[in-house]
């Protein structure tokens, strides 16, 4: 008896065609990625590597060529200098950090390993770029301090803004507008 | 012959040539909006990038489709296998000559009225049921002669959709025409003022409706180029423009059943009742109607699931074609 009440007004057919009009006035999930919107990742993701200091802005990389003993992969560079000038937190530094990002395979070795905190997997992900001379960082680029502070909490989607240029592409993120995915 | 004739020819050129462009450019939204309803269902954005939320998008690819390589297979029965397309797009133009859009319309300077329709046909809706049906040819003979398997057999499961809906078609209108005691469609949109024939004949229109999504082959009834069992079906051999305009031919027909449905049972250009003391023209709210329509099929489409072969002969014979035989009866009953 249901069933042929079902099947006289078309219940079932009324019920999908309902869940479709939810979905179609509903918002989309879509991320807007590389155009408005970037994905903003947790604090435990894995990505380019960072060099760190000490709040006095020394290094705190002591050059112990740990990082680079215990990399699966053999990327890591270290060549350690003597140096007493303070600019790294003992007297030895490295004289050339660099790091092969196109054998590098993002398994966090190298921090598990570091006795000084001093490298870590940081946040930035979009590494491709027109030339292979950036698939090489060096010590330098490393350096730099991360785009996203390493306080802020991850998970977000952000508002960004698209770059183009002889470098490459980059989506500059914008942090005071964040929200969640879902 | 005099001026005057000499005015009518050329005013009815004019509306051929007005109502042709509009049909020919139709596709170009319409595949837009179906793919941005298909992208909203599926919680997509659909189209984005081209233009401002993917506005040009159907333009781009009218140009991708026009510089593609035309193929013709090498075994293909080649003309027969050009001809295709057109037999099954001048049928679906064909149609508009006598589908009215609104009564007539005064144009103000020269004081001359100006009917909205290219001709009133005292047997109008035989025409298009007739003319409409005729567009099979041009799938069963692209499909025949593209020479592959696939191919044929969607020309052939078209041929076989088309005669059993058909019937069922046919049958669903007629009791709006025992209704309005007339076949020509503007004497059937003038005998729906206030109570719309939907309010009549609902079991017609549910038969109506769902004939009609068979004979324009859209989902849940698209067998003839069904993607999961047929590649593309009866199209799948062709490229370029041809593909495209068997493309323009299921927008058009899409856009003939929407409109048939708003004429047969919405009451053409009449406004809904309660709502007439808007101030807006007519040719509004036929096209609000029409529009509801065409997204109520896109709607459709990306909500049901494709019949199975055995189901849709099951529901077009032994569903369909009794149960719009009873509502001829009951009209007539009532009638008497």
């Amino acid at each position: 008896m249901t069933n042929i009440f079902k099947n006289i007004f078309f219940i079932d057919f009324i019920k999908g065609l309902s869940l479709t009009l939810k979905y179609n006035v509903s918002k989309t999930i879509t991320l807007r990625y590389p155009d408005e919107e970037k994905w903003v990742t947790y604090q435990r993701f894995r990505g380019l590597h960072t060099l760190n200091r000490d709040t006095q802005g020394r290094e705190l990389c002591v050059a112990c060529e740990l990082c680079a003993k215990v990399c699966p992969t053999k990327c890591i560079t270290v060549i350690p200098m003597e140096d007493d000038t303070g600019k790294g937190i003992t007297d030895r530094i490295a004289k050339v950090y660099q790091i092969d990002l196109v054998r590098c395979l993002f398994c966090g070795f190298c921090e598990d390993a570091c006795p000084t905190t001093a490298i870590r997997m940081g946040r930035e992900y979009e590494l491709a770029c027109f030339s292979l001379d950036c698939a090489v960082a060096d010590k330098k680029r490393l350096l730099e301090p991360s785009e996203i502070p390493q306080e802020f909490e991850g998970g977000y989607v952000v508002k960004a803004r698209f770059e183009k240029n002889k470098e490459g592409l980059k989506v500059k993120p914008d942090l005071t507008k964040k929200k969640r995915w879902w | 012959m005099d001026i005057s004739t000499l005015i009518e020819v050329a005013l009815i050129i004019v509306k051929v040539v007005i109502i042709s462009l509009i049909l020919f450019g139709l596709p170009i939204p319409l595949t837009w909006l179906e793919r941005k309803v298909a992208g909203h269902i599926q919680l997509r954005l659909g189209p984005f990038r081209v233009g401002p939320h993917g506005i040009l998008q159907p333009i781009a690819d009218a140009i991708k489709l026009m510089f593609k390589e035309d193929i013709v297979p090498e075994k293909a029965d080649k003309r027969l296998f050009k001809l295709a397309p057109l037999l099954a797009m001048v049928p679906a133009f064909a149609v508009y000559a006598t589908i009215p859009f609104g009564d007539k319309i005064t144009i103000p300077i020269i004081n001359k009225d100006i009917t909205l329709y290219i001709a009133d046909m005292n047997i109008g809706i035989l025409y298009v049921l007739a003319i409409g049906g005729m567009s099979v040819y041009g799938i069963i003979l692209g499909g025949w002669a593209s020479n592959s398997k696939y191919a044929v057999m969607g020309g052939l499961r078209s041929a076989a959709q088309m005669i059993s809906y058909e019937i069922a078609l046919t049958f669903s209108c007629i009791g709006v025409v025992m209704i309005s005691n007339s076949l020509s469609l503007l004497d059937i949109v003038k005998g729906q003022g206030f109570y719309w024939n939907i309010i009549y004949q609902p079991l017609g229109f549910v038969l109506f409706f769902i004939a009609a999504m068979a004979e324009i082959n859209r989902i849940p009834f698209d067998l003839p180029e069904d993607e999961g069992t047929l590649a593309a079906g009866y199209h799948v051999e062709y490229s370029a423009m041809r593909f495209s305009f068997f493309m323009l031919t299921e927008y058009v027909a899409m856009v003939t059943v929407s409109v048939l449905a708003v004429i047969l049972f919405f009451g053409g250009w009449n406004a809904p009742p309660f709502l007439a003391i808007l101030p807006l023209p007519p040719i509004f709210w036929f096209v609000g109607k029409v529009a509801f329509f065409i997204y109520f099929f896109m709607w459709i489409r990306f909500t049901l699931p494709r019949y199975r072969y055995d189901q849709l002969m099951t529901i077009g014979w032994k569903i369909l074609l009794p149960l719009s035989l009873l509502n001829i009866l009951i009209t007539g009953l009532f009638l008497l």
